[in-house]
């Protein structure tokens, strides 16, 4: 059952879009999120989705996982979609007793939505075709800059990377003690919620006792391999700026100069 | 009672480019008070299969019959199988949670709805049967005892369902050699004062065969041999190809036939393979004349 949830986002791949710098996807990415905020007509969207669309080609992910990500906002997108449609003021276009559609409704609700789906589907293609620890690894690197302020880039992005590699494995914990308890009589999936919270406590204590135990082998683990911090730590994998993460970079000014002229001209 | 497998498969993943079948169309018969041992490598499908006797995996297809209650089929109420059917997983003692012994072995009798009077007694004998003094133990957090004995509350946990067979997942794991004698020990005991069934999974094929009645063979979810201690591990070679092996003192016998000493069956224990030595047919034993 609990094994069934799929984890993380990643799509192995190896393609172009695969294989460029975390940090340049990163950066593209929230570039691209700036961007959708500066749109203010379809046209702008022509282009986005073009480069949405060009971008998809290109990482080989299939278009059944991009969709994928939006289930879980569909409805935030449903409500504002509905919000937008009922409450804009303007030309009515359609009413029935206080429900009241508006051409300027319609037209926000359509553009928020669009917005808001553009803005899922250009995040996931972030983590769609950038494996969690070069995630991390490129926001190490872009918040080294911060260390001078006292911000711990090198923890932060450990953290982050162990957290991310723990989530299976507590899963998977949580799986064997809700069976053990089960095969004890216990009943996770009936009664009130209040029965149910209680019925929570011989899942979580053990889970939790568990949790510190792997932390506890963990750090001791890492400290075996002398692991200090990230005090003149070096990376066995050095993110390297290539080519064509040069070409990136033009191709996503092409995109941005696009999409500012498009608001200007048009 | 008896447990009765019909064609029984179950598959991880369905669906997905990596599903697996775990358990693949395996069918078999416990009678009553048998001591069933099961062995494969890991991955072999052995956790998965004997996690359906209690109904805690449903099957993609097959049945399971728990005495005349068949498990499998629809509208079966869990905990008159789960009470039945008694499952320790292993390394039980992760699932500890409560403050006392006491409380933690009670929970199993609690949630079948028993009176406070009969959980009382259910948790003394379960104490006893596992060999943890109540008076000692009954009142001490379980997260305070040493990993043996936490592994003996956790499967008192279970045994003070008063199942009618015993399911252990590996019970000696990652356990020093006294408490692994002890837990092996306090198995046999609870066996004989009950005369249920139990089904053993262990790596360890000395304990299979000092105390299976049957052995089950399992590799790639499929149950290839089953036949007693004496059958099973007579064929080294097959043993060894799935990966595993044969008990030292059959190991020891085999080695001793290579070099012209054969015993004339096939031998599983010290104690046999001592007997085999000092007996004159060995050819091994120089008497004094």
């Amino acid at each position: 059952m609990i094994r069934d949830i799929t984890l993380g986002q990643y799509y192995p791949e190896y393609s172009k879009i695969h294989r460029l710098d975390p940090r340049l996807k990163i950066i593209v990415t929230l570039v691209y999120i700036i961007s959708l905020f500066f749109i203010e007509d379809f046209g702008g969207y022509i282009i986005v989705f073009a480069a949405v669309a060009a971008v998809t080609a290109l990482s080989k992910v299939p278009l059944r996982f991009m969709l994928r990500g939006l289930k879980p906002i569909i409805l935030i997108i449903i409500f504002t979609f509905t919000l937008n449609m009922l409450m804009t003021k303007g030309t009515i276009l359609w009413e029935w007793k206080f429900i009241r559609i508006t051409e300027e409704g319609l037209y926000n609700a359509i553009f928020m939505a669009l917005r808001l789906i553009f803005l899922i589907i250009g995040s996931s293609l972030l983590t769609l075709t950038t494996k969690p620890i070069k995630l991390t690894d490129g926001i190490e690197c872009l918040l080294k800059p911060f260390k001078r302020f006292g911000l711990p880039a090198h923890e932060l992005a450990m953290m982050m990377t162990i957290a991310l590699r723990f989530i299976p494995t507590l899963l998977e914990e949580t799986d064997k003690i809700m069976k053990a308890q089960q095969a004890r009589g216990a009943d996770f999936e009936t009664g009130g919620l209040i029965r149910r919270a209680k019925a929570l406590t011989p899942l979580l204590v053990p889970l939790f006792v568990g949790a510190f135990r792997i932390a506890q082998e963990l750090a001791m683990a890492m400290e075996a391999r002398c692991y200090h911090g990230g005090e003149g730590r070096t990376k066995l994998n050095v993110l390297k700026f290539r080519g064509y993460d040069a070409f990136a970079i033009v191709v996503a000014a092409v995109y941005l100069c696009a999409v500012a002229a498009e608001r200007i001209f048009i | 009672m008896s447990i009765t497998v019909e064609h029984l498969t179950h598959i991880y993943n369905k669906g997905l480019a990596y599903e697996t079948k775990a358990v693949d169309d395996v069918s078999f018969t416990v009678g009553d008070g048998e001591f069933i041992g099961i062995v494969g490598h890991t991955g072999s499908g052995k956790s998965t299969l004997i996690q359906h006797l209690n109904g805690i995996l449903k099957p993609e297809s097959g049945r399971i019959f728990v005495g005349d209650t068949e498990i499998t089929a629809k509208g079966v109420k869990m905990n008159e199988i789960r009470k039945r059917v008694g499952l320790v997983f292993q390394y039980p003692e992760y699932q500890l949670f409560e403050e006392t012994v006491r409380k933690d072995i009670a929970f199993g009798p609690r949630n079948l709805g028993l009176s406070e009077r009969e959980i009382e007694e259910r948790v003394e004998e379960s104490m006893r049967l596992v060999g943890l003094d109540f008076m000692t133990y009954a009142e001490r957090s379980p997260f305070d005892l040493s990993g043996g004995q936490k592994r003996r509350v956790a499967i008192a946990g279970v045994i003070a369902m008063r199942p009618e067979a015993l399911i252990l997942d590996e019970p000696t794991a990652g356990l020093d050699p006294k408490a692994h004698r002890d837990i092996l020990d306090m198995v046999l005991s609870i066996r004989d004062r009950s005369g249920n069934i139990v089904i053993l999974v262990s790596h360890n094929m000395g304990d299979i065969a000092e105390m299976a009645d049957r052995v089950f063979v399992m590799d790639g979810g499929k149950l290839l041999r089953a036949g007693s201690p004496a059958d099973i591990f007579a064929d080294e070679d097959y043993l060894k190809r799935i990966g595993l092996g044969v008990p030292p003192a059959t190991r020891m016998a085999n080695v001793l036939a290579k070099g012209g000493f054969a015993p004339d069956r096939t031998i599983l224990t010290l104690d046999e393979l001592a007997g085999f030595l000092a007996s004159p047919s060995s050819g091994l034993r120089r008497d004094a004349t």
